[in-house]
Order: C-alpha cells, then structure tokens, then sequence
C-alpha cells in the first residue's frame, strides 16, 4: 500500500486534477477540458460510421458514451486510441491535436484504452501482463539485464494489480483467470500506462452481479486520478458512474446531459424503444 | 476444465545450471575422446545449432517465422571470405567482424522492408529476400565466383599482439564452443532482458503490445538484426571449418533446415534448437547409410511424427524451466 500512494502522489497534479490538469495553465471558473473533439467523421465507403462528432470532456469526470448497436461507440474509442484514423475532424488532447497518431504514440501521450473483447497476453502470468506495461514507461530497450532487477517496474505492477483486486494472482498464467478477474486485469494494463485519460469499453460485458459492482467500485476509486470515458450497456452502471452521458445514433451525437436529462429525453427514448 | 497449472513451477536454477555444466563438460571433452569423424561432426552441429538458435529469437521469441536465414548465414561466409582473401595476413577476428557486419547489415535491410508484414506474408517477404541475395551471390562471379564459391586458407587462432597457432580440429572445436557459450548465454540474457520480454509480447499478442506504448516495428527490426548477426556467426565459423564460402549455403533450402531443427528441437528454448540439429544431422547421418540418396524419405516420416506426436519438439516440455 506505501507503493500504493507514493506511484499515486507522484503523477503531476492529483488530485487538484480536476480543477487544473495542465500545469502552469491559469485555473478558468469552469473545468478545463482535457479531451475535445471537432467534427469528428469516420467513412467506410459511403458509410458514416461517426459523423461530425463534437464532444467536450473536463479533466476528472467520468463521461459515459451509450447508444445502440454500430451507433460507432467502439469506432470513437478506435480513433481516440489510433487504431483508425479519422477521415476528418480534430481530436484535441491536453491541448494537442491527436488525429491520426499511431496507437504506441498515442499511448505514450496518456490515453489507454480496455477493450470490449478480452485482449491480454494469455500465455504470460498475471504479473507479467501488467509489468510490461509499466516497463513501456521505462527502461523498455534494456537488453542485458534480467528484467526482474528492475525493482520499480515490478513495484508499480505489484501496485496496479493491488488497486484492481488482483494480490495475490500475481503467478496465475492469464489464460487460468475468470472472465471478471481478467475483465479487471484488462483495465490494470490499461492503468499501468499511467494514463490521464481511460477509455473503458464495456468494462462489465458477461460479469456477475457481484463481480459488476465490485468493478464499478474499482472504477470510482480509480476516478479520482483520472478522466474516464466509459461505453457501457448496462443502463444502471452507467448511469451510476458517469456524471455526464452523450448518447450516439448512427454515428452522430444524440443528446448530451445529466443521466436524469438523458433518461427524461424523448429522442434518446425512441431510439432505446425502437432498437 | 479446471485444471490450473501449479501456481508457481518454481524455476530451479540450480538443476539449469547442473545441465550447462554437464553439456559443456561433454561438449569440451568431445574432440579428446571422439574419432576424427565424429570429432568434426560435433563440430557441425555447434555451428548448425548456434544458426537454429539464431532463428529462434523470431520463432520462438517474437513469433515470426523467418525463411532468410540461409541468406544471413551466407553473408557470413561470404564475409569472412572477404576478410580472408583481401587482407593479409588472415585474420580471424577480421573475418569474424566482417562476417557480423555483412549478416547484420542484410538482416536490416531484409527486417526494413519485411517487418512491414505479418505472420507468413513476414515467412515470404523473407524468403524473397534471401533469394535475391542468393542470385546475385550465383550469377556476379567475379567478386564472389559464382557457382563455385570463393576458397581461401584457415586463418591463425590468435590473440592479437600475443599468441598465435595453427587451429587443429580440436583447437577449432573448443573455439567454436566457446563461441557458441557465449552467444547462447548472451541471447539467453536478451531474451530474458526488457527488450525480450516486449519480443515476447509482441508474439503474445502485437495489437495490444502497440497499445500500451510500443512501437512494435523497431523492437522487431532490432529483433532481426540481433538474429541476422548470430546467423552470421554461424556463417564465419562454417566458413573457417571448411575453408570455403559456396552459393548452397545461401539457398532457401538451408533456412527451411533452420526451421525444422527448432521445430524438432523445441522453440522458444535456445537449447532446443541444438537438439534438434544434432537429431536432424544425426538421423540424415544414420539414414543416408542405408537410403544414400533417398534418405530424406524416411527424415520427412520421422518429421511428420514428431510434428503429430511431440509438437512441442524434443526439449519443448521444459520450455517453462528455460524461461524463468
């Protein structure tokens, strides 16, 4: 737990974060933005899979993204990460246009990303998944020393997995995990990047009751250092998390709100009646 | 299917470092007890295994299966060839260094281009390449005599400035095994370092390795020159052992050698790679008494078997033990 605090102090600005992630930037009234996007548009062919989609997150909060089936969720999560590039439109992160970069470049400028379909190295244990995680951060070209004699590397690791409830499994080939533990180590990769932004997509897809809410209490205890973008279709986990939901249809933003606004909307209801 | 493996198989260094020993002590004692044929094949499979191994840090480590390794091999011997015959008088490190740099510099080359693709688009990409290497090594026979190679002279063993001897058979084996040692420890050491652990990542799983923070095609490029430079070695020490540099050598069929030992061998082990030359050169060996020419009839049934019952190959079961 001392590894625990120390990793957490150290990152810049916690947790005054919410009100001032940029360091040196004079403190607006309003939450700064830390991630905008203008006009973002996604084609495959003729097909708009996002179109002009503007959306505005403040540093700290937990921004739920919902909407029905191919409403191009996963697509906005695969443009903020790099793994499509945008057919047009801007992505500005932290002040800085991100559009376009490759995913490795967009890691390293603080975004992480868990996926909807479980993605970890199953052949590796526990530990090790998360370890090279940290190890992206540091002494990564290392070629002639045991990668176990980087101590601080293994204590952040030890650290993330701690934070995601997952002590003790450090030696368990991934692969052996169950579905929920390897939904959770999924997101200690992610964390492991030390990312400013967290973009979890559907963090609790095919988990137990219980093991839901223990993720979502996972999730609110991780909030407090980061911004988090969450898709999810489990109404009552989002709706719980996010202080702020934009719901996407056919690629385009729906509405934008409060969960009691979103809940309340007339359109956003003829979209979930209708689909 | 509940079946979890022991949590932690405890890796039990001291039995690794009891096996090394034993190895090395058989290894060294081989040429003062083995008949000169034997001697001399004991010899080959060093330089063989140490060529497998080479391959093994792409097939077993990243996960990529390269068919350009008889093109790095051949650089080898072409470059120490080179060493041998332009400056005088001979030297072994000079035809050692030339030998690395002219298989490292293709390997990059080769990596530059082929890492661009994956899986067996990577295999082809490979094997195109070494084949480009392998008609222009055939056909520019001025420089490098074409179908007939390049002959030359053994050089010295020598420490520069202090000591030199004519090599013996056993002298030359003893150097080659120590060649050998060191490149197995230094390439274990690799594979085992943080820049082996992201190679392996990338063989787990390559999109999510360049999701959290990895640009995959330098650790791969990186990856094929470190491989390219070992397969080089080979090239010069089998250059020096024959006292010749051929156009064979660099023909594709030597890489699909290369990977059938670490198949048969074990990938992903280092050691297995060895195994599974010294199997290969053994059975071709034992068989060719009694098939002569048709004796890859009855190595391509025991391959087949192997493939189906030992898929993992002869030494694959403590591939576990061999990467703590």
């Amino acid at each position: 737990m001392a590894t625990h605090t120390r990793r957490r102090s150290e990152r810049p600005g916690e947790p005054g974060a919410l009100l001032d992630p940029l360091q040196g930037v004079p403190t607006l009234t309003a939450p700064l933005s830390i991630l905008k996007t203008e006009g973002l548009t996604v084609r495959f062919g003729g097909l708009a899979a996002l179109n002009n989609v503007s959306l505005t997150v403040p540093a700290g909060e937990i921004r739920g993204i919902i909407g029905p089936n191919g409403a191009g969720k996963s697509t906005f999560f695969n443009c903020l990460t790099g793994v499509l590039r945008p057919t047009s439109g801007r992505i500005i992160f932290n002040g800085e246009d991100i559009a376009g970069l490759p995913p490795h470049t967009i890691s390293r400028k603080a975004i992480a990303r868990s996926y909807q379909i479980t993605n970890i190295l199953p052949g590796a244990t526990v530990l090790e998944n998360v370890r090279i995680a940290s190890q992206s951060r540091h002494h990564n070209w290392s070629m002639l020393r045991h990668h176990r004699a980087y101590a601080d590397v293994i204590d952040s690791a030890r650290a993330v997995l701690a934070d995601v409830g997952l002590a003790g499994k450090e030696e368990e080939l991934a692969a052996n995990l169950s579905h929920g533990e390897q939904r959770n180590l999924e997101i200690g990769i992610a964390l492991a990047t030390e990312p400013k932004l967290l973009c979890l997509d559907e963090p609790t897809a095919g988990m137990s009751v219980a093991e839901t809410h223990a993720t979502v209490d996972l999730i609110r205890r991780i909030a407090r250092d980061l911004t988090i973008l969450i898709v999810e279709h489990d109404m009552e986990v989002v709706m719980g998390l996010a202080r702020t939901i934009t719901v996407l249809n056919y690629g385009e933003v729906l509405a934008d709100g409060t969960p009691a606004e979103i809940q309340a909307n007339p359109r956003v209801q003829e979209v979930y009646l209708k689909t | 299917m509940t079946a979890r493996p022991a949590a932690r198989p405890t890796p039990p260094a001291v039995g690794y470092w009891i096996g090394f020993t034993v190895v090395g002590i058989l290894l060294v004692a081989a040429p003062l007890v083995l008949p000169p044929f034997w001697q001399r094949f004991a010899t080959e499979i060093l330089v063989w295994g140490l060529l497998a191994m080479s391959s093994d840090i792409l097939i077993g480590y990243t996960g990529m299966v390269s068919f350009g390794h008889s093109a790095f091999f051949g650089l080898g011997m072409y470059g120490a060839a080179a060493a041998l015959l332009t400056v005088t008088p001979p030297s072994l490190w000079l035809a050692v260094l030339y030998g690395l740099v002219a298989a490292g510099g293709a390997a990059v080359f080769v990596a530059y281009f082929a890492t661009r693709l994956r899986d067996i688009y990577f295999a082809i990409s490979t094997l195109v390449f070494s084949q480009i290497f392998y008609v222009i090594i055939f056909t520019w026979t001025e420089v490098t005599g074409g179908e007939n190679g390049l002959t030359f002279s053994q050089p010295r063993l020598a420490i520069p400035g202090l000591w030199s001897d004519r090599f013996t058979p056993a002298t030359f084996h003893w150097f080659v095994l120590g060649m050998v040692v060191v490149s197995y420890l230094l390439v274990r050491r690799i594979t085992q370092s943080p820049f082996g652990m992201v190679l392996q990542s990338i063989r787990e799983n390559e999109p999510r390795t360049r999701a959290i923070g990895y640009h995959v095609e330098r650790y791969k490029i990186v990856a094929v020159m470190l491989s390219g430079l070992f397969a080089g070695l080979a090239g010069v020490l089998y250059a020096i052992q024959n006292k010749f540099a051929a156009p064979d050598f660099v023909f594709f069929v030597v890489s699909g050698e290369v990977v059938i030992f670490n198949v048969m061998g074990g990938m992903g082990t280092l050691v297995g790679p060895f195994a599974g030359a010294a199997f290969f050169l053994l059975l071709r060996e034992g068989l060719s008494r009694f098939f002569t020419e048709y004796y890859l009839i009855p190595v391509g049934i025991i391959f087949t078997l192997m493939v189906m019952f030992v898929p993992q190959g002869l030494l694959g079961f403590l591939r576990r033990r061999l990467n703590p």
